[in-house]
């Protein structure tokens, strides 16, 4: 039996609900196909989403799932422009034709798709995409030049929560866009996801304990974003979400985490999504997403 | 005499890159290392590492390298630490994990002018630091006298800097640490 997951038309940080419903149980027992044959457009959270399936049903040792590209021409050209679909064919069996990347992903991807499980991951990630960060965030987002440095300093302790949290590896992806619905601005977005063990698993010896019956995914998340707790008895650990945190109230920016079945999210004044979000449809690891918006003033 | 290290140099030592980003735990916990083997063979009073070819520091370099590092090194009698050529980025990530730890460190601005102290600092021990580094070595009366203080809180304020090893006590005075 196989059961298809259909990718929404417009997958992002909240239609990402509707794929990891349909996935129903996990792990699943069932060969799963995902239908991206309808999608329209993917935000980077989405797209690296989707490889995060693919892997977690990779380590979780289930048959490999099938992948239907997108049938417009132009969708599935960005998937391939942003590089998803050279890491896709590792992980599904695609059905469909993905054209070949071309040597240079499109000017509003800073970062293409990218893994992420190692250190020297992290350091090739910051160092590939600051001279880049630089240009978009001061020039079109008008923020102050000093942001791009918090900028990589968000990015690399966003992905190094992979390597020394997750337990496996994971994926990160860099784009702006145009927030136009929620915003009217033009946003960037860091995105990163990974299969590993999730927040509630990652903190459960260490801090379930004192939460008592209310441990759950919800609360591993609030531990950890909100009163910057560990799983390392080190002191020093666990301020690197706390330091985002920081620096997106100043640009009014919002960082928002799944894991498992909840989201938890730091919402600014521009967005109306919910602070907590629980009993959501199960999805493996966790998922990050960091969106900055364009300041109102722009730099000269 | 001062020991001036200079951190873009341990990095490429370590990293062999082109790149002066010291980002990552392992690569913060190596060039700890390096700085604690350097100390090791010093006769100095005090180190100053020097950040000026440091591109970027990020939140878990600044706790290995910086914070873990006074850890390490506060048992150590006649062994001192400041900063030297950190951008104003790099200030606030130091502030950050040095607040958090409860430590706390002198920064020299570029040019070499009145230190700054980043990290966890009473206001008191603040204002006496300044003092200190104004007139030079003082007594608890002295510095009583200088801000219209009691003895005992200048007492304390002199105190809570030599327990944060930002000055140091010889001979009943409280020194500045040599920074120039």
């Amino acid at each position: 039996m196989t059961r298809v997951v259909e990718i929404p038309q417009s997958l992002d940080d909240r239609s990402f609900d509707q794929l990891a419903a349909g996935i129903v149980d996990w792990p699943p027992e069932e060969k799963l196909l995902f239908d991206a044959r309808g999608a329209q457009w993917a935000s980077p959270y989405g797209l690296i989403g989707i490889l995060t399936a693919g892997q977690a049903l990779a380590e979780a040792k289930r048959e490999r799932p099938l992948l239907t590209v997108p049938n417009s021409a132009d969708v599935k050209s960005y998937w391939a422009r942003t590089g998803f679909f050279r890491h896709a064919e590792q992980l599904f069996e695609l059905h469909g034709r993905a054209p070949r990347p071309p040597a240079s992903p499109p000017s509003d991807v800073l970062l293409e798709v990218t893994p992420v499980r190692a250190s020297e991951d992290v350091h090739s990630v910051v160092n590939k995409i600051s001279e880049t960060a630089s240009r978009i965030l001061h020039t079109e987002l008008g923020l102050e030049m000093k942001a791009t440095m918090r900028f990589s300093m968000a990015l690399s302790e966003a992905c190094q929560n992979i390597v020394e949290h997750a337990g496996t590896g994971g994926w990160v992806a860099v784009q702006t866009y145009n927030f136009r619905r929620r915003l009217g601005r033009n946003v960037v977005v860091i995105a990163v996801s990974d299969a590993g063990i999730g927040f509630r698993r990652s903190l459960e010896a260490t801090h379930a304990k004192r939460f008592g019956d209310r441990w759950g995914d919800g609360t591993a998340l609030e531990a950890a974003l909100i009163q910057g707790v560990s799983r390392f008895r080190d002191p020093g650990r666990g301020q690197g979400l706390a330091f985002i945190k920081r620096f997106l109230d100043q640009w009014e920016g919002k960082i928002s985490i799944r894991s498992g079945t909840a989201r938890l999210s730091i919402v600014p004044p521009w967005d109306e999504d919910v602070p907590l979000s629980e009993r959501l449809p199960f999805f493996p690891g966790s998922q990050v997403q960091i969106t900055i918006p364009a300041q109102r003033e722009p730099v000269r | 005499m001062i020991q001036t290290i200079c951190i873009g140099d341990l990095l490429q030592a370590e990293l062999a890159t082109p790149f002066r980003r010291l980002l990552t735990r392992p690569t913060g916990a190596a060039i700890r290392g390096r700085i604690e083997r350097a100390l090791a063979g010093s006769v100095c009073l005090t180190a100053l590492l020097d950040f000026s070819d440091i591109e970027l520091l990020d939140l878990s370099c600044a706790d290995e390298v910086v914070a873990k590092l006074l850890m390490a090194v506060r048992d150590r009698a006649e062994q001192y630490v400041a900063l030297f050529g950190l951008s104003e980025d790099q200030h606030e990530a130091i502030e950050h994990v040095l607040t958090h730890h409860h430590l706390a460190i002198a920064a020299v601005p570029p040019g070499r002018s009145a230190p700054r102290l980043l990290g966890w600092v009473p206001a008191d021990a603040r204002h006496a630091f300044t003092c200190l580094c104004t007139w030079g070595p003082l007594h608890p009366i002295g510095l009583a006298r200088a801000l219209g203080w009691s003895e005992n809180r200048a007492a304390t304020s002199l105190e809570d800097l030599t327990l944060l090893r930002l000055t140091r006590l010889a001979a009943g005075l409280y020194h500045p640490l040599p920074l120039a």
